[in-house]
Formats: structure tokens, sequence, C-alpha cells
């Protein structure tokens, strides 16, 4: 196996997850579809790291990791409270900061 | 004689000291310290007074007290200094002796008032600014003491705010002095470009020098000078805002708009007399707009129905009567005049306030009547009182005002036709005074529900004492004339005898008194019935009633233009004018910002697209190109 195969998985999940993002209306969905962006990110990271014989980038993905589950936990909690006050999760409806 | 500058402290330190802590110290406290500091000032006004009659005549003038020299700016130099000779101690005799008198009976007229802390700050900021007025060397302290008694006076005829019409006579009052202020000011610049300074020693050294009689900026210098004496002593035409300064609680209407604010006019003459003796046509401007307003404001004295308005306008008239007095040369005659009437008129209004306060503040005399018996000191005394306004024989009025009468005979700068007008304001002055007195004290009492009682010691004592000086004061003319000789140059006015001038003026005056008996002797009549006079002056009683529609000319004349001027001002130059570019402005911008916030659609995913195709177009540029 070569470094293409680990771009080309690693970029069709990018825009599975990117594509996911812009079609589906509920946050958490939503959500999911960061996560496979990020971890589109940190298996490109985890690949390239094994084949330059470096762990920076296993370092890295590391870091992504923690910081998608601090992320997660903040976008949970304000997805949580919208719900609370509005009965809905459609992105669409939620446009209070509109110009 | 460091003393005398206590007797400007004192009031000053009562002032801040009411003002900063009168809320926090005990309500029956705050009278007796706003009296002790004026009391206090009257005990070194007694010492100064006993220190200059120590001294030799010649001595008592020109004793400037200097503290320390406050601007030196090119060849102007600002003294803090004080003047002490027989005028200032005279004028100061007055200021706190009756005002200490009248400090004492407000702590029982103002007793119940929420706000006495305040009041009594305000009556000693009063005593200090007339305390400055008078003890100022040089015309930059007279103005300060000038513009002060004048904020005084406004702080204190507005002292219960919440009454609309008080609001706007303390505005009137202000507004009315304001403009004797600036003549006051021009004055003073000009006396400083003619003599290069402005203290009163070099002024008055240089004047009889450097100009002839009559010489043209002499005549300006005095002219302007007199717009504020005028502004401040309610003169024609400056005279509206005293009749409704009665706004005010009446001891404020004792102390300033009868005893001594308003004659600081008289006091501005008598002082800057080395002036006016070089300007002959201002002093017989002065002794004719005197005599006038003397006969002036008794007509309108002799109709109105508010019994401190009536008292108003015998101040002013007792005021004409100084001016003519200072206008004709005869300086001491007038300040003589001002000191009795400072005794008479304060007492006159102290009885008033008391007969205001037994009738639940009711001020007109339609609705009092039969007082005699309920309240007998206040009776007797406004009794005293009245005879002296209207210079019954052996009053202290009577010695006074003759003598300003004999005077506008016989002096030099007079002619028969002020004394013609002065006798008949006499004769006035006899009616008015004694109609008010019927009105309120004889015939059975007017109004069913008020129960009038005699007033607490506390402010029938006041009134006993000035009741004495009321009487005996009189005979003081001789001394207080060669007290006062030094500083009208050693002049002491002659005493004119003519048995048959005296029966004249005693006998105008009398019959002032009779014909006000025969009208209402039974006590005058409740409202809307009509008394005697009013038919039998029925042509002018309106006229006279409504003050010769004098307020009305000055709304016609000044008062609508200006607020029309105003109002076009606002509607077209602010509001069509700067209103209209800020808008638009504004609008424009908002416009702009409305095209721009398009963009910021508020929904998620349409900023993750614009994202996406940013980093996509980055992405294409950075590889491809």
């Amino acid at each position: 196996m070569g470094s293409q195969f680990v771009l080309i998985v690693s970029a069709s999940i990018f825009c599975i997850g990117a594509t996911g993002f812009l079609i589906r209306k509920n946050p958490l969905v939503m959500f999911m579809s960061l996560e496979l962006m990020l971890n589109a990110v940190n298996f490109l990271l985890i690949g390239y790291s094994h084949f330059l014989k470096s762990l920076d980038g296993q370092i890295f993905a590391l870091v992504v990791m923690t910081v998608a589950a601090a992320e997660v936990v903040v976008g949970l909690g304000i997805i949580l409270t919208i719900f609370r006050t509005r009965h809905e999760l459609n992105v669409d409806e939620i446009d209070a900061l509109k110009g | 004689m460091f003393y005398t500058w206590l007797i400007l402290i004192l009031p000053l330190l009562g002032f801040a000291g009411l003002s900063w802590f009168g809320d926090r110290i005990p309500k029956k406290l705050v009278g007796p310290v706003g009296c002790a500091t004026v009391g206090g000032s009257f005990f070194f006004t007694l010492i100064a007074l006993i220190h200059l009659l120590s001294m030799e005549p010649g001595e008592r003038v020109g004793n400037v007290q200097t503290l320390y020299h406050w601007i030196q700016s090119g060849n102007f130099t600002l003294d803090l200094a004080i003047l002490i000779d027989p005028l200032s101690v005279f004028m100061l005799l007055v200021i706190t002796g009756v005002g200490f008198l009248i400090h004492v009976y407000s702590i029982g007229y103002m007793e119940k008032d929420p706000n006495i802390d305040t009041f009594f700050a305000y009556l000693n900021l009063f005593i200090f600014s007339m305390s400055v007025l008078v003890l100022a060397a040089d015309f930059f302290f007279l103005i300060v003491g000038w513009a002060f008694v004048g904020l005084a006076s406004y702080l204190l005829i507005g002292f219960w705010t919440e009454k609309t019409s008080a609001v706007f006579a303390a505005r009137k009052a202000f507004v009315m002095n304001v403009i004797g202020d600036v003549g006051m000011v021009i004055a003073a610049f000009m006396i400083f470009e003619n003599f290069g300074s402005i203290t009163y020693m070099d002024v008055f050294a240089q004047a009889p020098e450097k100009f002839l009689a009559n010489d043209d900026t002499m005549l300006l210098i005095t002219l302007f000078l007199l717009v504020g004496a005028f502004a401040k002593s309610a003169q024609i035409p400056l005279h509206t805002w005293l009749p409704d300064a009665m706004e005010g609680p009446t001891p404020v209407s004792a102390l300033i708009h009868a005893a001594t604010m308003v004659t600081a006019g008289v006091y501005l003459v008598a002082r800057c007399h080395v002036l006016y003796d070089l300007a002959p046509y201002t002093m017989m401007l002065v002794a004719a707009v005197g005599v006038i307003t003397a006969l002036f404001a008794g007509s309108m004295g002799m109709v109105q129905y508010d019994i401190k308005r009536v008292i108003a306008y015998s101040t002013m008239s007792q005021l004409g009567y100084m001016f003519l007095a200072v206008g004709i040369g005869v300086y001491s005659v007038g300040m003589f005049h001002l000191m009795t009437h400072a005794f008479f008129k304060a007492l006159l209004f102290l009885g008033a306030g008391s007969v205001i306060h037994s009738m639940n503040d009711e001020q007109d005399i339609r609705k009092m009547g039969g007082l005699k018996e309920s309240m007998p000191i206040t009776y007797y005394t406004f009794l005293i009182g009245t005879l002296a306004l209207c210079g019954f024989p052996l009053t202290a009025g009577y010695f006074s005002k003759e003598a300003i009468i004999m005077s506008s005979w016989y002096a030099e700068g007079s002619n028969p036709v002020f004394w013609a007008l002065a006798i008949a304001g006499a004769g006035m002055t006899g009616f008015y005074a004694f109609r008010v007195f019927f009105y309120s004290f004889f015939g059975t009492c007017r109004t069913a529900e008020a129960h009038p009682h005699e007033s607490p010691t506390i402010m029938t004592y006041p009134l006993l004492i000035l009741a004495f000086f009321a009487i005996f004061a009189g005979f003081g003319a001789p001394l207080a004339h060669s007290f006062l000789a030094p500083v009208f140059g050693g002049v002491v006015p002659e005493h004119h005898t003519n048995g048959f001038l005296e029966i004249i003026a005693v006998g105008v005056a009398l019959s002032g008194i009779i014909v006000a008996a025969i009208f209402y002797a039974e006590g005058g009549e409740a409202e809307g019935k009509s008394d005697g006079l009013k038919e039998l002056l029925a042509p002018i009683h309106d006229v006279l009633f409504r003050k010769y529609y004098i307020d009305e000319l000055y709304d016609v004349l000044i008062v609508q233009p200006v607020k029309k001027t105003g109002e076009f001002i606002w509607k077209t130059g602010e509001q069509k004018g700067i209103d209209f570019v800020v808008d638009e402005v504004g609008a424009q911008v908002k416009e702009m910002s409305r095209l721009l916030s398009i963009w910021q659609s508020g929904k998620v995913r349409i900023y993750a697209l614009n994202m996406i195709a940013g980093t996509v177009f980055v992405l294409i540029f950075v590889v491809f190109l």
C-alpha cells in the first residue's frame, strides 16, 4: 500500500463528512459529520507518521482528538440548551443572529 | 482689625456647615446654628463700630484691609481686601442686626418645613453675599457680592420648589437682576479703562481731577452703574420682579426684599457719590426715577389684595424715596431712611408673616379680618410698623421720610415738582398701609374655618424688638448723620425746619390714613363684594390692579419675541437644519450596513458552504495558478 491509498481514503472520508455537514439539518448528525472530517485528518496524520518515520503526526492526532472531545462537550451542551428552550433542532430555523 | 474678616467668614462657615451637615444634625439645632453665625457677625460689626468711633472722624474713611494680593497682571492688580468705613459699617449693622432678628423669627416660621436646614444655609449664604457687597473695597468684589445676593435671592424665592408660581417668580427675579449685573460689569470695564484701577480709593481720588462735571464718560459710567442699582432696587423700569418675589417664604421677603438686598442700589449710589457728584444729569435721573417709582408703586399698592404684595409695593415706593434723597445729593438722609425703613419694613413683613402663619398660609386680605383680638402682639407691632411707614409724627419713619421731603424742597438738585410728587406719594402710603391694616385686623374674620392664634414667642420677640426701633430709631438721626459725614466729604445735611411745609407733609399723610379709615374702618369686604374704593376708582381700578399692564407690555415687547425667535431657531434651525443633516448621515450609513448585513443570514450551513467554497477557491488558486 502506498501513500496514495491513505490520501484517497482520507480525502474521501473528509468529503463525506463535509457533504454531510452541508446537507443535514439535524445538529447531532452535523456533529457526527464534523467528527468524520476530523478523523479523516487524523487518519492522514497517522498514515504519514508511518511513512515519514516520525512520531510528530501521531502526537498531533492525539491533540486533535482531545480538542474534538472538548468541542463536542461544548457543542452538545449548546444543542441541549437550544432544544430545551426551542423544542426543535432544525439548524435552518435557528437564525437568531441574522443581520 | 483682623476680626473684621470674621464678619464675612462666619456666615460663610454657617452656609458650608449647614449645606454639608445640615441633614445629619437634629432639626432643632439647625436654626440656632444659623442664627449663631449671623449673631457672631453682628457682634463683630459692633466691635468694628466701636473701633471706628474711637478714631478721629477724619481717619475713619479709607481703612482698606488687605488679606493678600490675589491677581497681578500687567497694570491690573486685584487684592482680596475689605473696606471698613462708616458707610460699610452702617450697612453691616442693618444687615447683620435686622438679619439676626429675622433668622431668629425664621426658627419659628419654618419650624415645620422639612428642608429647614437648606433654608438656613441659604439665609447664611445671603448674609455672606451681602457682607461681601458692602465690605468690598473695589468694583470687582462689589460685583461678586452683587451677583451672589442675586443668587441667594433666586434660591430663596424659589425655595418652595413644588410651587410653580414661586419657581417662575425666582426665574423672573434672576433674569431681571442679571440685566442689572451686565450694566455693572460694563461700568466696571469703563472705570478700569479710564482710571487704570478698580479700587474705590484710586477711582474716587482720580475722578474729580480727571473729569469735569457732566463729562460724557462720567455720565455713561454712572448710567451703567445705575442699571445695576435700578434692577437690584426694583425701580422703574426694572421693577416687575419684586412683587412676584413675594412667592418666597415671608422671612425671605423681610430680609432680602425689604430690609437689605433691595437697598443695595441706594448703597451703590451713596458709595459712588464722588462719581455721581460729577454727573448732575444722572443725579437728576436718579431723583426723577425715584420719585416716580415712589408714586407709581404707591398707586399700584392701593388696590392689591395680597398682604405681602401691598407691602412689596410700599417697599418699592420707599426705595423710591431713598433714590430721591441720594439723587438730590443728601446721601446720609437717604441712608438714614434706608435704616429706619429696614426696621419698620422688616417689622411689617414679619407681622404679615405672623398673620399668614396663623391663617394657615392665607395671604388674601379679603379672607382675613378681626385679628385684633386673637393676635394682640402682632396687632400692636403691626400698627407701629404701619404708623412708621406712613411717617406718623415721632415714629422713626417720620424723621427719616420727613427729612427727605424737606430736602426735596430745599436741596439744590431738587425742584418743587419732586417735592409735590413726594408729598402725593406720602398720601398714598398712608392710605394703602392702613387699608391693609384695617382689612386684616378690624371687623370680623371672613374665613369661617380659620382659627387665628398668636404666634409663638420666638416669632413675637423679634417683632417687639423691631417695633422698639421702629418707634425710637428716628431720634438717632443726628448721630447717624454725623457718623456718616466723613464718607460724604464731611457734609452734614442741614436740618430744615419750616412749620408750614411740615404741616402739609404730615397733613397729607394723615389724610391718607383718614381716607383709609373712612372706607375700611369696618374691616373691608369679602372677596367678590365691591368695596367703596373700587367704585370710586372704577375707571382706573383695573389699570392699577393689573399693575399698569407693564408685565403684559414686557411680555409682548420682549418675552414673546424672544420666545418666537427661540422657536424659529428650534424648529427651522435645529429640526430642519442640524437634525436633518445628522439624521440623513445616520440613515445612509444604516442603508449601507443593511446591504452588507444580507451576508449575515444566520444559517450555519450557508456559513459552512462559504467556508468550504472559500477554501477550495484558495486551494485552486495556490495549486493551479
